[in-house]
C-alpha cells in the first residue's frame, strides 16, 4: 500500500510555480523534457526531511515554509557600481566578471572581451544547443534522490558554461557573480557548468551576495557541475554570504577529477539563515589530489549545514578536507563528510578534519564523519573539535593593550585562517578574509 | 609609584586564600626581585597586577603613580604603562606576530594618545629592537610564539616590552627555561630598559637572574605574605639558606 504523503505549502507551490512558467523556461525540446522530469521527480521526492538519514540535521521539509516566486527576464535597473558594492571585498580583484541578477545573465554588467583560453556562454543560450545541453546535464548521473538538484534542474534559469581550453592557463581569475536584488522576494535557480581541460590551470570563484536595499528573504538553489581534466589545476571558490534577515541558500558542487589533477576548492557561507552546502567529489583517474575546505560563520538562529562526499574510485589518490564554523548565539552549524575508498582504491590517502568555535553557551555544532573503506592499503583519518574561545589567550592579548573586542576578532581571524590559507591565492585570501571580516565587524 | 596596601587575593571561583595581606613599594627608577618558594604566591601576584580575572582581591588596594588599578581592564592597564612578561609565553597559531605586535603597540599608543605608527615606522622599530635582542625578524612573520624555543619565547616577550614601553615591568620566572646565553641575552635586553621613570618587579625563584639584572631591593614571599626584605645581599643569603626559616619546605 502507497500512503499518499501530504505536500506541504511549499512543495505544492514549487509544483505550481513550475507549471504556470515552465514554458517561459529557456532550452530545446530536450531541456524541456528534462526539467519536466525532474519536476516530476521533485514532486515524489517533496522536499528532504530529517528522516532522511543525511538530512536528519538539516529538515527542509519543515524549515522551507513557503516557495518565493521565481522570476525570469527580469531586468532589474542596475550598474556597475551597484556591482562593484554587492561584491565588497571581490572588487579588489582583477578578475574576468561575469554578472547574473535574480538568476538572470546580465551582459550589461559583465566583463567585456574575453580571456584566452576560455570559453564562457550562458546557460540560458546554451540550453538551446543539443551538445551543450547533453553536457549541462551529464554529470548528474546517481543524483536521482536529490531532490534539491531537481529542483534546480526543473526550474535553472540561467547561470555560466565554462570551458577552458587544454593547456591554457588562465591570467585571471573568473569571477561569477550571483546578485540578489529588488525589493521583491524571489527565487533563483542558477546552474554553473565548469569544464577544465587537460593540463589547464584555472581559478574560479561563484559569489552568491546581495545588493543593499534586496528584499529580506530569498531563496537560492545553485548546482554546479565541475569537471577536471588530467593534469588540470582548478581553484575553485563559494562565497555565499547575505545580509539578508531570512535567505535560504540550496547549493551542490558534483565534481569529476581527472588523473593526476588537482582540485581546490573552498566554501565561505556567512549571513545565510538557511544553508545547505552539498559537495560530492569522485575521483576519475589516479593520482589526484583533492583540497576541500570551508568557513562557516553563523549567529542569530543561522543553520549551516555542510554535507560532503568524497568517492576514492581509483587509486593512488589524495584527499583533505578542513571546515571550520564560527558560531553564535543559538546558531547551529553541521558538518557531515563522508570518504568513500572503494576496494581498488589502494594507496589512497585521505584526512578530514572539521572544527567549531563556538561563542555562546546556545550554539550548536554537529559533525558526523563517516568513513568506507573496503581497500586494505590506505591512509586515513578524521577528527573534529569543538571549543570555546581561549581564555588564556584573550588574556594574553588584552595584556598587550589589545582591547576585548580586538583580541576576540584576532583570534577568531586566526582560527578561520587557517581553512582560508589553503586556498594559496594571495588576492582570493585577502577578499575571503575581507567578508569574514565584515561579518565579524556586525 | 607602584604601592600595594595589604592586598589579599584568593582564586575567583573558590575560597582559599592565596595573598593574605602583602605590603610593597617599589620606586620609579627602581628594580626590586621578589623570591620564595613554589606555591607562595608569586605568579598570583604577577597576574592580578596586570588583571588576570581568575582571581578576586578580596581586601586592599594596588595602587600605581598613586591611582587604584584594581577596576581597570587588563588592556587598559597595559595602555597605563603595566606589563607582564610571562612565565609561559603563549602560542596564538594564526596571528603573525608583526600583526601582533603593530596591533598591540598602535593599541596601546591610541589609548595614550600618541601618534599610530605607519608600517614603515613600525618595521624600522621593530627591526631595531629586535636586533637589539638577537631576534630575526624573519621569525616574527611566523604565528606568535609557535615553535619558538624557550628562549626564543622569553626574548619575544622582552621584544614586546620593549615595543609597549611600560613604566612598572613585571617579569614572572623570567628564567625559568632559559640556558645561560640566552639567560644573558634576555638580561641584557631587560637591564636596557631599566630607567629613571620605569619601575620593575623581577619575580624570581633562583638568585641566578640577580647576577644578571642586579636589584636594588629583594623582597622574600611566603605564605601569602613579604617576610622580610633586604638589599641585593638577601638574595644570596637565601641561596644558601633556602626558604626553610619562612615556614616551607626546601623547595
Amino acid at each position: 500500500m502507497t500512503v499518499a504523503v501530504m505536500k506541504t505549502k511549499a512543495e505544492q507551490s514549487f509544483a505550481e510555480g513550475f507549471n504556470e512558467m515552465r514554458a517561459t523556461l529557456p532550452g530545446s525540446a530536450a531541456v524541456r523534457e528534462a526539467r519536466e522530469g525532474a519536476a516530476r521527480r521533485f514532486e515524489e521526492l517533496g522536499l528532504p526531511h530529517r528522516r532522511i538519514e543525511e538530512w536528519k540535521y538539516t529538515d527542509l521539509r519543515s524549515a522551507v515554509k513557503e516557495a518565493l516566486p521565481a522570476r525570469t527576464g527580469d531586468k532589474l535597473a542596475m550598474t556597475i557600481a551597484d556591482v562593484i558594492v554587492a561584491i565588497g571585498p571581490l572588487a579588489q580583484i582583477d578578475a574576468h566578471r561575469i554578472v547574473f541578477v535574480n538568476g538572470a545573465h546580465r551582459p550589461d554588467l559583465s566583463s567585456r572581451g574575453s580571456l584566452a583560453g576560455l570559453e564562457v556562454e550562458s546557460l540560458a543560450s546554451a540550453l538551446e544547443d543539443a551538445q551543450a545541453t547533453e553536457s549541462a546535464l551529464s554529470g548528474f548521473a546517481g543524483q536521482e534522490s536529490n531532490a534539491v538538484l531537481a529542483l534546480n534542474t526543473a526550474y535553472m534559469s540561467d547561470g555560466a558554461v565554462v570551458r577552458v581550453h587544454a593547456e591554457a592557463e588562465l591570467e585571471k581569475p573568473l569571477l561569477l557573480v550571483n546578485i540578489r536584488a529588488g525589493a521583491q522576494p524571489c527565487f533563483a535557480a542558477v546552474r554553473n557548468v565548469l569544464e577544465v581541460g587537460a593540463k589547464a590551470s584555472a581559478r574560479i570563484v561563484e559569489a552568491f551576495v546581495s545588493l543593499p536595499g534586496a528584499a529580506s528573504d530569498g531563496q537560492i538553489n545553485t548546482a554546479t557541475q565541475i569537471s577536471v581534466g588530467d593534469d588540470a589545476r582548478l581553484t575553485h571558490v563559494k562565497i555565499a554570504a547575505d545580509d539578508g534577515s531570512a535567505v535560504t541558500h540550496l547549493a551542490n558542487w558534483i565534481a569529476r577529477l581527472g588523473k593526476a589533477c588537482e582540485y581546490r576548492g573552498f566554501q565561505l557561507t556567512q549571513g545565510i539563515n538557511l544553508a545547505r552546502n552539498q559537495i560530492q567529489v569522485v575521483f576519475d583517474g589516479e593520482d589526484a589530489k583533492l583540497d576541500l575546505s570551508g568557513v562557516f560563520l553563523g549567529r542569530g538562529g543561522d543553520h549551516v549545514d555542510t554535507t560532503l562526499v568524497v568517492d576514492h574510485a581509483v587509486p593512488g589518490c589524495e584527499s583533505r578536507e578542513l571546515f571550520k564554523a564560527v558560531l553564535d548565539d543559538h546558531s547551529r552549524g553541521i558538518f557531515q563528510g563522508k570518504i568513500i575508498v572503494q576496494s581498488v582504491a589502494q594507496k589512497t590517502d585521505g584526512k578530514q578534519m572539521s572544527q567549531a568555535l563556538l561563542l555562546s553557551p546556545d550554539a550548536e555544532f554537529d559533525s558526523k564523519p563517516e568513513l568506507e573503506i573496503f581497500a586494505d592499503d590506505v591512509v586515513c583519518g578524521h577528527g573534529a573539535t569543538c571549543a570555546e574561545l581561549d581564555k588564556d589567550l584573550l588574556f594574553y592579548c588584552q595584556s598587550r593593550g589589545i582591547p576585548t573586542d580586538v583580541a576576540r576578532v584576532l583570534l577568531i581571524e586566526s582560527f578561520i585562517g587557517e581553512a582560508v590559507a589553503l586556498v594559496e591565492d594571495e588576492a582570493i585570501n585577502e577578499a575571503l578574509m575581507g567578508f569574514a571580516r565584515g561579518w565579524l565587524s556586525k | 609609584m607602584l604601592e600595594i596596601k595589604n592586598l589579599h587575593v584568593k582564586i575567583a571561583e573558590e575560597d582559599k586564600p592565596i595573598l593574605k595581606g602583602i605590603d610593597l613599594v617599589v620606586p620609579k627608577g627602581e628594580v626590586h626581585a621578589i623570591m620564595g618558594p613554589n606555591g607562595s604566591g608569586k605568579s598570583t601576584l604577577a597576574y592580578v597586577l596586570a588583571g588576570r580575572d581568575d582571581y578576586a582581591v578580596t581586601e586592599g588596594d594596588i595602587l600605581w603613580n598613586g591611582e587604584s588599578i584594581l577596576e581597570m581592564a587588563p588592556d587598559e592597564r597595559a595602555a597605563a604603562g603595566v606589563f607582564l612578561a610571562f612565565q609561559y609565553p603563549m602560542e596564538i597559531p594564526g596571528v603573525a606576530g608583526l600583526t601582533f605586535l603593530r596591533t598591540a603597540t598602535n593599541a596601546v599608543r591610541r589609548k595614550r594618545g600618541q601618534e599610530e605608527l605607519t608600517t614603515p615606522e613600525f618595521m624600522k622599530l621593530v627591526k631595531q629592537k629586535a636586533g637589539e635582542l638577537s631576534i630575526d625578524v624573519e621569525m616574527l612573520k611566523r604565528p606568535v610564539n609557535v615553535g619558538f624555543s624557550g628562549g626564543e619565547k622569553k626574548r619575544s616577550e622582552i621584544l614586546q616590552m620593549a615595543l609597549l614601553e611600560p613604566t612598572l615591568c613585571v617579569l614572572d620566572e623570567t628564567d625559568s627555561g632559559l640556558d645561560i646565553d640566552a639567560l644573558k641575552v634576555v638580561s641584557e635586553g631587560v637591564n636596557a630598559l631599566r630607567s629613571p621613570e620605569r619601575a620593575m618587579l623581577v619575580i624570581t625563584h633562583y638568585q641566578r637572574l640577580l647576577n644578571h639584572i642586579v636589584p636594588d631591593k629583594v623582597h622574600v614571599l611566603a605564605q601569602g605574605r613579604i617576610q622580610r626584605s633586604g638589599g641585593k645581599e638577601l638574595a644570596l643569603e637565601l641561596e644558601k639558606s633556602g626558604y626553610a626559616e619562612f615556614g616551607e619546605k626546601a623547595a
